[in-house]
């Protein structure tokens, strides 16, 4: 009962975009990064499976798979839940596990869905952009946090 | 009317590649090496929420680092335009290579030639192999460094070039269109064997050093082809006497005609043919001919003089298939 009504408290917070009590230590939510590669193994009868591995050893052209784990420890929602990964210069973005992402192709200052934007060219006009012009991405998904609440974001990219 | 066949020589030609080599190496597109060794890929992702007071709170993730190993890769190119032209018995003939690193580290390679190719038509023997170390794509006998295994094996950045020229010599016993290929193979010093092979903390900065889809290891062939020619010189003598007749009588002019026959697949260059007016007889001035044109006797501009005695033509470069006539006469004394 008191958790639904930090919730219903949190979210009137959240929606008058205004004070609210202090409740929260100081992180509530936790969010981990953690990366690993992706490797094709043949077994002695030929068969083809793809593992995920410690990335020990990274080369140009392997693919990352990077995991983000995020979990509200404290005993409020997080209004307006959103995690932000910028890619890291030396990584091609691919794409990410569901597609529910936004992606910045400008360094973070226009956001859209990645068959929405468009890069201009220099001669005049416009392309459609790919993957690789992503700079950053950036997820919704949940857009409440429950308190107690997490799950896991992950995106796949190549080392340039 | 006599015939005196006087002699057949062979005419050594020079390379026709000397021209090519002047141009610069045009720059094969190298693959790219991609993010360099031992760069690290840093990803940080942020949450962001509606904090308590309604402010936005930004909480950052860890860092996540990884390292990137060393690739190793390696491309060698023939970089002649085609078949370097050489004749029997050459003691340094060029072929050019380009070696490049398309690996993502610095990288040392080391080198080895082999004239030995199997399946061609003849085997060169190798003199040395040179490293062009002024970069202007041309060898530089006394300039260029000469390569020594193990002692100045090229040292290459990611995505670099070295041209590298390979120096033999022509067997004496090559024939006209013969064919022989010669083999530059570059190998990574770190190590090199089948693509993924790990050489563990070998790599640029302390990593590993991985082998690439090169095989850390690559070659190429140049090729030589024999084009050599040959020069055929036949003299013929007509005589006309003074009473309508042919005999070598005093008054009688004799008319002699050499034809200079140039065969093989090559030229004859700087062709000159040079006959004596022969004693007992008196040169009849202006009567030199070259291809039924009249000739000066004075060395000047046309093809032909005769000083002290001696006709001399310089017939230039001649191809192979082609033929020169001369004629002169003089008149029995």
């Amino acid at each position: 009962m008191k958790r639904a009504l930090a919730s219903a408290v949190a979210l009137v917070a959240a929606l008058a975009g205004m004070t609210a009590p202090a409740f929260a230590g100081a992180s509530p939510i936790n969010l981990t990064s953690k990366v690993f590669v992706e490797r094709e193994i043949v077994d002695s009868s030929g068969r083809r499976s793809v593992v995920l591995e410690q990335p020990s050893k990274v080369v140009p052209g392997d693919r990352l798979v990077f995991v983000l784990n995020y979990r509200n420890a404290s005993q409020q929602p997080a209004a307006r839940f959103m995690v932000t990964n910028p890619m890291p210069s030396a990584v091609a973005f691919e794409r990410t596990q569901d597609g529910s992402e936004e992606v910045s192709i400008d360094g973070g200052r226009n956001w859209g869905r990645l068959v929405d934007l468009r890069i201009p060219l220099a001669e005049g006009g416009v392309r459609a952009a790919t993957p690789e012009d992503v700079t950053h991405i950036r997820w919704f998904v949940p857009q409440t946090l429950g308190a107690g609440s997490g799950g896991k974001l992950s995106f796949r990219g190549t080392v340039k | 009317m006599k015939k005196v066949v006087f002699l057949s020589t062979c005419v050594r030609l020079t390379s026709l590649t000397a021209a090519a080599a002047m141009f610069g190496i045009v720059a094969s597109p190298a693959m790219a090496a991609g993010t360099l060794a031992g760069t690290s890929i840093d990803n940080t992702a942020t949450a962001s929420y509606d904090g308590p007071g309604g402010n936005r709170v930004d909480v950052p993730s860890n860092t996540v680092s990884v390292v990137v190993d060393e690739l190793l890769d390696v491309v060698v190119d023939s970089a002649n335009p085609g078949d370097v032209a050489a004749q029997p018995g050459d003691a340094a003939q060029v072929l050019k290579y380009t070696i490049t690193n398309s690996g993502n580290g610095p990288e040392a390679f080391s080198l080895v030639a082999n004239p030995a190719v199997t399946g061609d038509d003849f085997d060169p023997s190798l003199v040395q192999i040179v490293i062009d170390s002024n970069g202007n794509g041309a060898y530089d006998p006394g300039v260029d460094t000469v390569y020594v295994a193990g002692s100045n094996d090229p040292v290459l950045s990611p995505d670099s070039s070295v041209t590298v020229f390979v120096i033999n010599g022509i067997p004496t016993t090559a024939t006209d269109g013969q064919r022989a290929a010669v083999e530059l193979a570059a190998t990574a010093k770190t190590g090199s064997g089948a693509p993924g092979t790990s050489f563990d903390g070998a790599g640029e900065g302390g990593g590993d050093a991985v082998v690439g889809s090169t095989g850390a290891d690559g070659s190429d062939s140049g090729f030589y082809i024999i084009s050599a020619a040959s020069v055929a010189l036949n003299k013929t003598a007509t005589i006309v006497d003074p009473f309508g007749g042919n005999q070598p009588v005093p008054g009688a002019v004799i008319t002699y005609t050499l034809t200079a026959t140039v065969t093989g697949s090559g030229s004859a260059t700087n062709l000159a043919v040079t006959d004596a007016v022969p004693s007992g007889t008196t040169y009849i001035g202006s009567s030199i001919t070259l291809g039924g044109n009249a000739q000066t006797d004075a060395a000047d501009a046309d093809a032909a003089n005769i000083t002290s005695g001696t006709v001399t033509v310089n017939l230039g470069d001649v191809a192979g298939g082609q033929t020169r006539v001369v004629t002169f006469q003089s008149r029995i004394n």
